[in-house]
């Protein structure tokens, strides 16, 4: 009896897996189509945008070409590179060192340090604007890209994922190394960086994305052309009525996208991993 | 830091202060961050309030002390009520597409689909490193009510796309819509942890009991990954309010009327558009409880361990 009921369900749950497939498709369409969308697009000219066709019946590189002549493209591109490395570099090297704080050592305040630099994740970036963007200003980086740089230079969230993987680090060896006398930065730089090199590779990424597509923050600071991210260079072709010069502006966003996209397809496996670990709370 | 004083003779001396050496030495690894965090995250939230109490502009030499002035006001603010009801149709839908959405699709990936699942979970995250800013301008032109690609399709079904950015209520449908596009990815692959990790035996037991796939969910799945699936309803409020500014500041700058508005944008429309630095700090304190609640709330789960993963 019982196995009979088995047979049937066996075969109907088996046909599902389409219906199930063909949903999970639906979400792929959804995350993929937009930006296939925005790459085909930027070659056609405005004429043909607007007609509706699917694909260019010629290519033309006009949007892009429009793009060079009107904006100082390379200086903006650099901005945000510059950026994105400073911060990165910082932020990873600050959450490197807080994190083997953490993990390595006991210490008075340890869990009361830990909850409070963790609760900054949490801060919504409202509440420390007007106090950041007066101390910005006082510094008289208003307007540079450093003023968009200075307070990003460190990261809980950092902290928060290579105190993850720094705990797979067999305590004992870095207790054994204690005792030997071995200097704390030959300890990070042998035993440490080397075993959590594949985590600390992608948290490095996910900051750099993450800061290559920043908006509000460089809003408030950046005001002239030449000191634009790419984020900010997107709405130049918006006009003030909200006419938008679409062909162009999609053209903007595929500038913007393709950096992160090829970091993406090459580091994938990792960046995946390392997000996942995030949800695992320990 | 260095051994400098190891071939003395007498060890006292240098052992005692490798000893305050050794002490010191955890908080001179965590210095730097620390250091940021408290001069660009704690100094600014205890200045925020401070502010609070204030009515300046940002360039009066004076700040004048004005009590609860700023949140009576708040509350008095016409627009605080249509404000405040949008936030919480914000918060409504961003917990439907990024946390209720994302933890259903993660346990069909994880136990109900058997093969591709990782071209799946590469493409579906794939939006979530592309910039929100071009995110929002390619829906803009995709959503184009004249002559965007989908109105093209409606026209051939005879309906048109509603002018919805000027649309009341719609207007936040849409663009929780366009920054969910960008959120949902992450939120998927963090809840897609917690879920897979619960152990396929037992998912496969039930199904050969013929419990229904909701059932699984609701009373196996839902419960094993609770404190995964916290985190990421946390993420979906926290961060996805966050995030939802990008779109509205780029295309209706809270508009019609206050019509897409809410308090994170609120708090920077009074900042950098009236330049009321007082009320704009009200405005943020009173979003700081709301997510402090909700935090509250997580840490009451967590701690409380409903059920742990390892």
């Amino acid at each position: 009896m019982k196995t009979n009921q088995n047979l049937k369900t066996a075969r109907p749950l088996h046909k599902r897996q389409i219906g199930w497939h063909l949903l999970m498709m639906l979400l792929v369409i959804i995350a993929l189509v937009p930006v296939l969308f925005a790459f085909i697009s930027s070659f056609k000219s405005m004429q043909e945008l607007y007609n509706g066709s699917l694909l260019p019946s010629q290519i033309t590189f006009d949007n892009y070409g429009e793009i060079l002549s009107s904006l100082p493209i390379f200086k903006i591109t650099l901005n945000t590179f510059i950026i994105a490395v400073t911060v990165t570099v910082f932020k990873v090297v600050t959450s490197t060192l807080a994190a083997y704080a953490f993990v390595f050592f006991d210490f008075k305040g340890k869990n009361v340090i830990y909850f409070f630099l963790i609760c900054t994740i949490f801060i919504p970036f409202t509440v420390t604007m007007i106090p950041n963007y007066l101390t910005v200003s006082n510094l008289n980086l208003v307007d540079k890209i450093w003023g968009v740089v200075l307070p990003q230079l460190a990261d809980a969230s950092g902290i928060f994922l290579l105190r993850q993987t720094m705990k797979t680090v067999p305590r004992p060896l870095i207790e054994i190394s204690h005792l030997d006398d071995i200097s704390e930065m030959k300890i990070l730089r042998n035993i440490i960086i080397p075993i959590c090199r594949p985590a600390i590779i992608s948290t490095g990424i996910i900051f750099f994305i993450n800061s290559w597509n920043e908006y509000v923050w460089p809003t408030l600071i950046l005001r002239s052309r030449e000191n634009y991210t790419l984020s900010l260079a997107m709405q130049v072709f918006t006009d003030s009525e909200g006419g938008v010069e679409y062909t162009i502006t999609l053209a903007m966003a595929v500038i913007t996208m393709l950096l992160p996209l090829t970091l993406y397809l090459i580091f994938q496996k990792h960046i995946m991993s390392t997000f996942a670990s995030s949800g695992i709370k320990g | 830091m260095k051994n400098i004083h190891k071939p003395a003779v007498s060890t006292s001396r240098p052992d005692r202060a490798r000893k305050t050496g050794k002490f010191l030495r955890p908080y001179l690894f965590l210095f730097p961050a620390a250091a940021v965090l408290a001069i660009f995250m704690f100094y600014p939230l205890i200045y925020t309030i401070y502010l609070s109490f204030f009515d300046w502009n940002m360039v009066k030499p004076v700040k004048e002390f004005v009590g609860f002035a700023n949140y009576i006001n708040m509350f008095q603010d016409p627009n605080i009520q249509k404000i405040l009801v949008n936030t919480f149709l914000y918060i409504f839908l961003l917990l439907i597409f990024n946390f209720v959405a994302p933890y259903i699709f993660s346990f069909i990936l994880s136990f109900v689909i058997k093969k591709g699942k990782n071209f799946y979970r590469s493409s579906i995250f794939l939006p979530s490193v592309i910039s929100l800013v071009a995110g929002t301008m390619i829906f803009v032109w995709i959503l184009n009510p004249i002559s965007g690609p989908a109105a093209k399709i409606m026209e051939a079904f005879g309906q048109k796309v509603p002018i919805w950015s000027t649309t009341q209520g719609l207007v936040i449908v849409v663009i929780s819509i366009i920054t969910s596009w960008k959120i949902f990815g992450y939120n998927f692959i963090v809840a897609l942890s917690g879920v897979g990790s619960i152990p396929l035996e037992i998912i496969e037991a039930a199904r050969v009991d013929n419990i229904p796939l909701h059932k699984i969910f609701l009373k196996i799945v839902v419960p094993m990954s609770s404190s995964t699936g916290i985190y990421v309803l946390i993420l979906a409020i926290v961060q996805g309010m966050q995030q939802v500014f990008t779109p509205i500041n780029m295309i209706t700058q809270g508009g019609p009327d206050y019509g897409s508005s809410n308090l994170i944008y609120n708090v920077y429309n009074e900042a950098f558009g009236f330049y009321k630095t007082g009320s704009a700090s009200a405005y943020a304190i009173l979003m700081m409880l709301i997510f402090i609640f909700l935090l509250v709330l997580e840490f009451k789960y967590v701690e409380k361990g409903v059920y742990y993963e390892n």
